[in-house]
């Protein structure tokens, strides 16, 4: 049964208040909660039963799968490893998410290990949202990793954010792109007081006429500290770009670091760092819109002022 | 509706005075009547800007007072002067990473609903609808960024509009509709306007027409009164160091 506290992280992570139509699989505690599996998309435990193998058919269209995981059993580490076989030319949209109530001072976390076999010119959406929150004292880890593979033609857009309450995070993104195929990546992390956060991306361009784009959004806000890693290895004529900006707020700290490899002479390669702290045009100008410098630099209740004012940093 | 009383910003350490302070606005007395057409002009450097931004609380006032409807002001953020009705046009508008015009647009006006939103726009007329998705970043030109400037600020519906340069960067043929707009917005919603501007078309459009030099009001009347002036006032206070108009030296 959901609870209210469950309700409130599946609406934060999931964006459902209730079942969702079409397939979900909701897990809570490290256990099945509720499943449902369409014509198009069935969903199965695997074989040695440490997650869920979700198979798309081809040709499926319009589809969504709703796969979110939720923790407030203290003390508990979850970890889950999840397959998804996408079919050729299918059209799918796939939300993930974890959301951690503490309410003690035990630590709780959750790993999700997820990979991806995307087939030939099949699209995919993948929205995955972090978020933590409660009264208690326990540290809160959330520490996803995504493998991706696609085929010829294919296309994934990814979507990955870490909203608040995550006290660490060790986040993996590896990507192996095919002939033609397509890769966005959008990473959004916010961390505060004392939070750390590493963000590890590894995105191998092999197959000719590839193109990948990975863009970080990241704000450190109190003690907070931020790393990021992101490799694109270039093995082919292909397309890739990095892009990386970090707001420090407070006394916030970040490394960034890009990396680039061109394996092959047509290779093309760009990135694009900065990090720093808002810039007085900016804050004039949201000033000069009614924000007050507080609801700019400091801690947000407003979720709707703290969404516009990082744009992509914040959006949920 | 406004009124400058014994105005001074006042800045240390120029250059041109060997370290000591110079009055950037130096001693102005105005009063704005309500729902009325103000062009504010003058040569480079004369202080419209500086002007137009203590109005908006990004100058702080070093003397004198600011009156706003019947309140001093001069002590208020620039937020405080935002809810109370004054909205501020950027001459060269800040430029925000992933955030969208519809983003900027929410928080001018407090609307996140899509058609109202699209009314708004409609309203504006200026923008396409099209802009709405865009990200307010470096890959806009300057021409967009400021119709986007243009639009959020009319959107907030103020008391009290101040557009600092509104024409810079927009392709000719968009000047002569911007005008109409900011006079529509005038004439239906009673905002009272001030465009710092040297375009005749916002100098033919105004009501009353203020020229400034040195930090001073030296003329503030209707635009055949000013003309004399303004011919006079238009040798470029560049014309040392001029390179010439269409060369990437010109300072103007």
């Amino acid at each position: 049964m959901l609870d209210a506290i469950d309700k409130t992280l599946l609406k934060t992570v999931a964006d459902l208040e209730e079942l969702p139509k079409g397939a979900y699989n909701i897990r809570k505690n490290g256990k099945l909660l509720s499943r449902h599996v369409s014509a198009n998309i069935n969903i199965e435990t695997n074989a040695d039963e440490t997650g869920i193998i979700v198979k798309i058919k081809p040709g499926t269209k319009n589809e969504s799968v709703h796969i979110p995981v939720i923790l407030s059993q203290a003390g508990l580490y979850d970890v889950v490893y999840n397959s998804f076989i996408v079919g050729d030319d299918a059209e799918v949209t796939i939300v993930a998410g974890c959301g951690i109530h503490c309410g003690t001072s035990d630590p709780e976390g959750h790993a999700g290990i997820h990979e991806f076999r995307v087939g030939k010119k099949a699209k995919v959406t993948y929205v995955e949202k972090h978020y933590a929150s409660g009264d208690g004292k326990g540290r809160r880890t959330l520490n996803p990793t995504t493998k991706v593979f696609l085929a010829e033609g294919a296309h994934v857009e990814m979507e990955l954010t870490q909203i608040a309450g995550v006290d660490e995070a060790n986040r993996v993104n590896e990507a192996v792109l095919g002939p033609g195929s397509l890769l966005l990546i959008t990473e959004r992390v916010l961390t505060d007081g004392d939070q750390t956060a590493v963000s590890t991306n590894n995105i191998v361009l092999s197959g000719a006429g590839s193109r990948a784009n990975m863009i970080s959004r990241s704000v450190m806000k109190g003690n907070s500290r931020q790393t990021f890693y992101a490799t694109m290895d270039a093995q082919n004529k292909c397309y890739g770009h990095i892009e990386c900006d970090a707001i420090i707020m407070d006394n916030g700290a970040n490394e960034t670091m890009p990396s680039l490899k061109a394996g092959h002479p047509d290779a093309e390669l760009t990135h694009e760092a900065s990090i720093g702290k808002i810039a007085n045009d900016q804050l004039t100008k949201l000033m000069s819109l009614g924000l007050t410098y507080d609801q700019v630099c400091q801690n947000k209740k407003d979720r709707n002022e703290a969404d516009v004012m990082f744009g992509d940093h914040l959006k949920i | 509706m406004l009124e400058l009383k014994n105005l001074y910003f006042t800045v240390t350490g120029s250059e041109e005075n060997n370290g000591g302070s110079r009055n950037i606005i130096d001693g102005i007395n105005f009063a704005f009547d309500d729902g009325k057409f103000y062009v504010i002009t003058g040569p480079n450097g004369s202080g419209k800007t500086s002007l137009a931004k203590l109005i908006m609380g990004i100058n702080p006032v070093s003397e004198g007072a600011i009156i706003y409807d019947g309140t001093d002001i001069s002590a208020l953020t620039i937020t405080e002067r935002a809810r109370a009705g004054i909205a501020y046009s950027f001459q060269q508008p800040a430029r925000f990473k992933g955030i969208t015009f519809r983003d900027l647009m929410t928080i001018a006006t407090g609307i996140d609903d899509e058609n109202n939103l699209l009314d708004i726009l409609k309203r504006v007329g200026i923008c396409p609808l099209s802009f709405l998705d865009k990200e307010v970043d470096t890959k806009l030109s300057g021409g967009e960024i400021k119709k986007i400037e243009l639009a959020t600020t009319i959107a907030a519906n103020p008391k009290l509009a101040i557009y600092d340069e509104p024409d810079t960067g927009i392709d000719l043929w968009t000047i002569g509709p911007m005008v109409s707009l900011l006079k529509k917005e005038l004439a239906e919603s009673k905002t009272t306007t001030i465009v710092v501007s040297h375009n005749r078309s916002f100098l033919e459009a105004a009501d009353v027409v203020i020229i400034i030099n040195s930090g001073r009001i030296v003329y503030s009347g209707n635009l055949e009164g000013a003309m004399p002036l303004l011919d006079d006032l238009s040798v470029c206070t560049y014309r040392d160091s001029c390179e010439g108009d269409s060369d990437a030296g010109c300072y103007r």
